[in-house]
């Protein structure tokens, strides 16, 4: 009998715990919202600044209430282990690498949703077409950028002084950039770093070539623009006469090299903070100009997307919106071609106040990858198969070229 | 207050599941033990079935049916984004992309990727042969072409890391039990010493390799300095030149394999009987005559159990890897190579098929060495395979 008792109680014990934390779980129904839960990658420090969005965010809605989760370990994993298992959040960010997910059908297609909305936060003209483009994918959109930040040109004023060398400028051309990058070289410092940052996808494109075409059909490296492009960038790699080796930079750190002086030119996002390193006097300019006068450079975007399986599609788009317009007075620079203002920028970033201007200048040439459904692999194999050896002089560029293009022209889209 | 309330609207299904599970655990063992009982089992058989239910239905949901799952998805193709996997018109779709081999001539002026072709098999996506190796013979160049080198070479690597690294453990670990087995003072803190790295998390471990690897700022290459100056050559990049990487891991990997095997070795050590020795010492057996005769074969059935564990946990080499980028094409051993063929390419039918290719590996290697051991493994005097007499 005593055991029966035993086994009653813990039973009673167990099932005790259910209307308790029923009570506690509708809470936010209680207020008439519904529980959105939205992810990203951030750190403390970051995860701390984007919750204050989320707390204004949630102050203002009333059908809504967004509950944030960062996760920044193994975040691209534990988002793919959480989507196949269908417990991911109903918002997450992913960069532009990633946005190929949308292939897969796990994003939900926002079209409908911005052609009814006359906010300009949902205005796609309002966005650069660049960076507009890792989210309209196929016959949708599939989320919102929220950065856009181009590739520019940090500059040690003090080294180009000392070599009597003139500022870079908006005008200067790469063979100008190269020529500027040897006379900076002593045995005190470099002119140049390259490593694989900045993307030879940039370079490509600046010499008028392209690596995947706009029908996202072929992968032409292969012409005479590309491998021009391609053959000027591995000129420049780890070649002591202008730039540091591969093994000094695995010695002494990439952008540690410039933060600590020893290059004086090197190739960043907008928003790093090289040029507020303490007893170091930069400025920024855009990336020389290519073959058609533009300074076209690289954007390194991300976007915050909708979970295609979420049980409130209408709020998840409120709260998409709502916390896309916090992010654009956040982050720099916004993606909005309405927010490209010296003002608007200075308000997100007090701290690039200085170099506002020259950062704008960037802006408007800036254009991020094109995304195709295998776009980690293809990645892997421009790499594996064509920057790794071309930057070790292991074949011609010509050869590298055409056998890479056959090999990625497998993984694109037929 | 307000986004506390939206946390636990938003855990509370997970806590209810948790709940469910919990209580619908305790109603099973109880129908498990009334049935038992029912049925005519002993009220202390039909206890011990019951208490052991939870721990077999964790079994079969988290073990036994995702390998059966991995052995289906092994036939599909399938990126762990979509709802389902979808089937391959060739079924053995999968085996023939990791295991595909082809041999052609290569003539002069020729690239290797214009001879060596495609799979020729129903496939969802274009499979190239590439490049694995070429011969010279007979006055011509022959290329071998592989739809997955990498694969083929990633198998290499790990077998090449698994004989370099099982018999250097093994012998490390004995050399260090005889020491311990010494009678010397404060044995007790050099056992904990050589144990302790056993006990430290592999993540751990890998990133201060990581560190003592390091090409300049590394303890090791700042040991080697004065080589390296006297012998006018480069720091060596431990993790970085190819034919650097296996020499690295299989060093990094002896550093936890001491202290596990040492300390079932040092147990083995204890139970050999002192009269042993004593009766060789008498017959004018000197120490090496009784470590050969006496230590080794007493010892064999704990170098066995070592040979097998340190076999198995050298062909599954993943932890250190996942904190030490090296190149795919000569640096990923194939559990790596099978992480990122499902997670990174989505490719997860694929890398199904290759994990059951490294089991077969694991069981065919585990085997031989079972057979092998009627040869060596001794029980009580008695060689394995006569048993005991």
């Amino acid at each position: 009998m005593t055991k029966y008792v035993r086994i009653a109680v813990l039973v009673l014990l167990v099932a005790a715990l259910l209307p308790v934390s029923a009570v506690i779980g509708s809470a936010a129904g209680a207020q008439g919202k519904v529980a959105l839960r939205v992810t990203n990658w951030a750190g403390v420090e970051e995860a701390a600044e984007f919750q204050e969005i989320v707390d204004a965010v949630n102050a203002a809605s009333e059908t809504f209430e967004i509950v944030y989760e960062p996760k920044p370990d193994a975040y691209y994993t534990q988002l793919q282990t959480a989507l196949a298992g269908e417990t991911a959040p109903d918002l997450f960010w992913l960069d532009q690498d990633h946005m190929a997910w949308a292939y897969e059908g796990v994003l939900l297609d926002i079209s409908d949703y911005l052609a009814a909305d006359d906010r300009d936060v949902a205005n796609p003209d309002d966005y650069f077409a660049g960076v507009w483009q890792t989210v309209a994918l196929a016959d949708g959109i599939y989320g919102l950028p929220w950065i856009a930040q181009p590739v520019v040109l940090f500059y040690n004023r003090d080294i180009f002084d000392a070599m009597g060398v003139e500022y870079p400028t908006a005008d200067w051309t790469w063979e100008q950039f190269r020529e500027a990058a040897v006379a900076l070289t002593t045995e005190n410092h470099y002119g140049f770093t390259m490593n694989g940052w900045p993307p030879i996808h940039m370079f490509i494109w600046s010499f008028g070539g392209e690596v995947i075409s706009e029908d996202l059909k072929t992968s032409p490296i292969d012409t005479p623009e590309a491998m021009a492009g391609a053959a000027f960038y591995a000129g420049m790699i780890w070649n002591e006469e202008c730039c540091p080796s591969e093994q000094t930079i695995a010695e002494q750190g990439f952008g540690e090299m410039f933060k600590a002086g020893k290059v004086a030119m090197f190739m960043g996002g907008a928003a790093d903070d090289l040029d507020r390193v303490e007893g170091l006097n930069v400025g920024i300019s855009p990336v020389p100009k290519g073959v058609t006068g533009e300074n076209v450079t690289f954007a390194w975007t991300a976007a915050t997307v909708i979970n295609a399986k979420t049980e409130y599609p209408d709020e998840a788009y409120e709260a998409l919106v709502a916390l896309t317009e916090g992010i654009h007075n956040w982050k720099i620079v916004s993606p909005r071609v309405s927010q490209a203002n010296v003002e608007h920028l200075v308000a997100s970033e007090p701290r690039k106040a200085a170099n506002a201007e020259a950062i704008l200048e960037a802006v408007p040439y800036m254009r991020a990858f094109r995304i195709i459904p295998r776009f980690g692999e293809w990645s892997t194999i421009f790499w594996e198969d064509f920057q790794a050896p071309l930057f070790r002089g292991e074949d011609t560029v010509e050869n590298l070229a055409a056998d890479a293009r056959i090999l990625l022209e497998d993984v694109l889209p037929k | 207050m307000t986004s506390d309330s939206g946390a636990f609207a938003t855990y509370y299904p997970t806590l209810l599941r948790y709940a469910a599970v919990a209580v619908g655990l305790a109603v099973l063992m109880y129908g498990v033990y009334r049935l038992l009982r029912w049925l005519g089992v002993k009220r202390e058989a039909a206890t011990g079935f019951a208490l052991v239910l939870p721990w077999v239905v964790g079994f079969l949901g988290f073990v036994l049916f995702p390998i059966a799952l991995s052995f289906y998805l092994s036939f599909t193709e399938y990126n762990v984004l979509w709802d389902k996997p979808r089937s391959l018109e060739d079924p053995l779709f999968n085996y023939k992309r990791a295991l595909s081999i082809r041999v052609v001539e290569l003539d002069e002026g020729q690239r290797p990727l214009q001879v060596l072709g495609v799979l020729e098999s129903p496939s969802p996506e274009t499979v190239r042969f590439r490049e694995l190796d070429r011969i010279r013979w007979g006055g011509k160049t022959y290329l071998i072409g592989a739809t997955d080198p990498f694969f083929l070479k990633a198998i290499w690597l790990t077998l090449r890391y698994a004989v370099l690294n099982i018999p250097l453990g093994l012998v490390g670990a004995l050399c260090v039990a005889l020491l311990l087995n010494q009678k010397v003072k404060g044995i007790g803190f050099w056992r904990t010493l050589y144990y302790l790295p056993a006990v430290l998390p592999a993540a751990a471990v890998a990133l201060l390799w990581f560190w003592l690897f390091a090409p300049t700022s590394g303890l090791i290459n700042s040991m080697l300095k004065p080589v390296y100056n006297l012998l006018d050559m480069q720091p060596m990049g431990w993790f970085t030149e190819k034919d650097l990487v296996l020499p690295s891991f299989v060093i990094m990997g002896l550093w936890g394999v001491f202290g596990a095997n040492t300390v079932i070795l040092l147990a083995g050590l204890k139970n050999i009987p002192a009269e042993l020795y004593e009766a060789a010492a008498i017959d004018g057996a000197g120490t090496w005559t009784k470590f050969r005769h006496i230590t080794i074969p007493m010892l064999s059935p704990a170098l066995f159990y070592n040979l097998v564990t340190g076999t198995i946990a050298a062909l599954q080499i993943f932890t250190q890897q996942a904190f030490i980028p090296t190149n795919r094409d000569d640096g990923w051993f194939v559990n790596w190579f099978v992480y990122n063929e499902a997670f990174n390419f989505g490719r997860m039918g694929y890398a199904s098929a290759l994990g059951w290719m490294l089991t077969l590996m694991i069981v065919v290697l585990t085997l031989f060495i079972f057979r092998s051991s009627s040869a060596w493994v001794f029980y009580e005097g008695m060689r394995r395979d006569r048993g005991k007499g």
